[in-house]
């Protein structure tokens, strides 16, 4: 033991080194190098050059961007409250009653889709002459005027997640102690009363979760849309992640792409340390 | 604290020597070739290509298609820093080309021009867009008169002829949402700038030629009215939505739309779709909205065949281009997806398409570079997104022409 444990110790950054690297390599050095072409002028072609906060400060005066930066918006707080909402719902009136389970299923099942798969089901049902209108009996062009194509898309999405959504809330349900429910039922409360002031509190930590992964999945918001309008049309169904891509690889302005990157990063990262933050203090 | 330094460094080495390669490679005899293209759909004569030129001069090719085309550019510009290697690679003319030269990333193709000129393959009038700085690059893969393509069953249902004058498309128009039947086709994706460069051709070509290289703005009165005969198109009721997700192809098939202006090579699209010309559907020039022009402005677009400067075989991607241009090699990829040809000696089956080509050679029209290849990628980005917006909202119109000109002044600050 005496032996081998400086051995151990010796060797120890050799060990490691195949992770760090593979982290550095493939996780820090993009980042890195986003950072880098953020500040520059490039083509894809020419090499990089810099241009210092120019990017960045091309960002304040782009209306597209403003726009890209509403609908990122309602899709965050779409993506909060549709699908996390209507899954708790589901899930609260689901989870105590006898077959239980089958009433979830059906809910589930979109989940087996990816996002780009969801938009392709989805892009004739939502189309002109589609089925949407037709079952709905108007002529509305659902993914044409914004923002209410965002709107449409949000509910396609809250289509999909809503069965995972419920299933997290169910298996948070399942595991809260059932002696605290017992006692407060004993107590008289009872529906709301007994989920406000019980249940709710008791399902904090895997609510924090929940809403932690909605915020940045709203906040990533890409397939979808891109599949769906491509940010159009002109540009105003854009979200922050799909004129990151429209820049960088449509307009081929990595500079200004990458600034885009930049910012979404920052506020991603702001956005989840500012809520977690919040949920570890209040609890 | 030294051995486990020592540790990591090897595991780094052994890492990066992995990551790495032979960086002295000696040029390869090769038998066949990478061909990369954003062209998905033409696959299959891709490959009907490939499997002719290994019988005919030994060399066999092998496509890969995109069918996105920014990932296909993003693609093929990574490729110029890397290891990856193209031996042939589809592009765009233009301001796309003259790009990629400027980084001497493509081979000059001076001698195969200069022969196939000599020998009748190649017209000089396609010279000019293949010329960077006095020297020719790439090859044609393909050329393309655009046109409206017409559901003749419709047309013949109405009485209908293909229009002789601008008013005559208007009145077709005019009868056919009489009858319920909706005129054009027009799109919000992609192809929004279709009727932005037909309408302006047809009226002002000079304009149109000066507005691409910066000599005039988007704002100037010319094409203020442009958009505005345009908007009446549309608030006439003449077109499609431009949301509909519907192939064009399905369209004009379907009767959605009784014309549809596009490229001759969409007539690969009604082949493949069992459509018969002459009995199904057919062509037509669309004639000029301003009948005093000279000539019928006609928009012509030309996709070259490119081969890397730093290719494995250098020799075999030239030897692949100059029997690419050939008319042996032209008969056969003409004829198999129904379109015209670069090489004025192939016969093209399509009466009407034939004819077309026919008097472009012959000098009868305009030509007029697409708005795709004349307009600055930064600029053509804006405009496409412009456009779209603006056949959804045409309301729209002066805004939309003050955002494409504030790219376009953008643009044209450091490139004139």
């Amino acid at each position: 033991m005496r032996n081998t444990a400086p051995m151990f110790g010796r060797f120890r950054y050799g060990y490691v080194a195949p992770a760090v690297l593979l982290v550095a390599g493939l996780l820090y050095a993009p980042f890195v190098w986003t950072a880098y072409l953020s500040l520059t002028r490039y083509d894809g072609l020419e090499p990089p050059a810099f241009v210092g906060l120019a990017n960045f400060a091309k960002l304040f005066q782009d209306e597209a961007l403003l726009t890209s930066t509403r609908n990122t918006l309602i899709w965050v707080i779409g993506t909060m409250v549709l699908p996390v909402g209507l899954g708790l719902l589901v899930a609260v009136l689901s989870y105590d009653i006898k077959g239980g389970a089958w009433y979830r299923v059906p809910f589930m099942l979109p989940y087996a889709l990816s996002g780009a798969g969801l938009a392709m089901v989805w892009s004739p049902i939502l189309s002109h002459d589609g089925i949407a209108n037709l079952l709905l009996g108007v002529d509305t062009a659902f993914l044409q005027d914004a923002p209410a194509n965002t709107f449409a898309m949000l509910a396609v999405w809250t289509w999909q997640q809503l069965g995972v959504n419920t299933l997290l809330f169910v298996v948070g349900l399942q595991s809260i102690p059932k002696e605290p429910i017992e006692a407060a039922r004993l107590d008289g409360a009872a529906g709301w009363r007994l989920f406000r002031h019980v249940i709710w509190p008791l399902m904090r930590p895997l609510t924090a979760v929940v809403v932690g992964l909605a915020l940045v999945a709203g906040l990533k918001t890409f397939d979808i849309v891109w599949v769906l309008t491509q940010g159009g049309p002109g540009r105003n169904s854009e979200t922050l992640a799909v004129t990151m891509y429209k820049e960088t690889f449509v307009a081929s302005d990595y500079g200004y792409g990458s600034a885009v990157a930049v910012m979404l990063t920052v506020v991603t990262g702001l956005a989840s340390y500012l809520y977690l933050k919040r949920q570890v203090t209040a609890t | 604290m030294f051995r486990s330094r020592v540790a990591t460094l090897g595991v780094a080495a052994l890492v990066l020597t992995a990551c790495g390669g032979n960086s002295a490679e000696a040029p390869q005899k090769k038998t066949e070739l990478t061909l990369y293209n954003d062209k998905g759909a033409w696959t299959k004569y891709f490959d009907e290509m490939g499997a002719l030129s290994k019988q005919r001069i030994g060399l066999g090719m092998k496509p890969t298609g995109y069918t996105d085309s920014a990932q296909y550019q993003a693609f093929i510009k990574a490729s110029f820093r890397t290891k990856v290697k193209p031996d042939l690679f589809t592009w765009q003319t233009g301001g796309m080309l003259a790009e990629v030269v400027k980084q001497k990333q493509v081979a000059e193709t001076t001698a195969i021009w200069q022969e196939a000129i000599k020998a009748g393959d190649l017209s000089q009038d396609l010279l000019p867009y293949y010329t960077v700085g006095g020297k020719q690059y790439c090859v044609p893969m393909n050329v393309a008169y655009w046109g409206m393509f017409y559901n003749k069953k419709i047309f013949d249902k109405y009485g209908l002829k293909p229009p002789q004058t601008w008013d005559d498309l208007v009145a077709t128009a005019e009868t056919l949402k009489k009858n319920g039947v909706k005129a054009f086709y027009h799109t919000s994706v992609l192809f929004s700038f279709v009727w932005f460069e037909q309408l302006l051709a047809g009226t002002d070509p000079d304009l149109y030629d000066r507005l691409s290289t910066g000599k005039a703005k988007y704002t100037d009165p010319g094409v203020v009215q442009v958009m505005e005969r345009w908007k009446q198109l549309i608030d006439a009721g003449y077109f499609i939505n431009p949301g509909d997700k519907t192939d064009p192809g399905d369209v004009l098939k379907n009767g959605k739309a009784a014309m549809v202006s596009f490229g001759s090579w969409f007539n690969t699209s009604m082949t493949t779709r069992d459509m018969k010309a002459g009995t199904d559907y057919d062509f037509f020039v669309i004639p000029n909205v301003n009948p005093a022009l000279p000539k019928t402005s006609m928009i012509f677009e030309s996709g070259p065949l490119c081969s890397l400067t730093k290719a494995d075989d250098p020799d075999a991607s030239q030897k692949y281009l100059k029997w690419w241009t050939s008319a042996e090699a032209q008969e056969k990829w003409a004829t198999s997806r129904g379109d015209v040809s670069a090489n004025p000696k192939v016969t093209i089956g399509d009466k009407a398409l034939g004819t077309v080509t026919k008097d472009a050679g012959g000098g009868k029209y305009r030509l007029v570079n697409r708005y795709f290849e004349a307009t600055p990628p930064p600029v053509l980005t804006a405009a496409l997104d412009g456009f779209s917006k603006f056949v959804t909202e045409p309301d729209s119109y002066k805004e939309v022409l003050e955002t494409i000109q504030k790219a376009a002044d953008e643009y044209w600050s450091t490139h004139q």
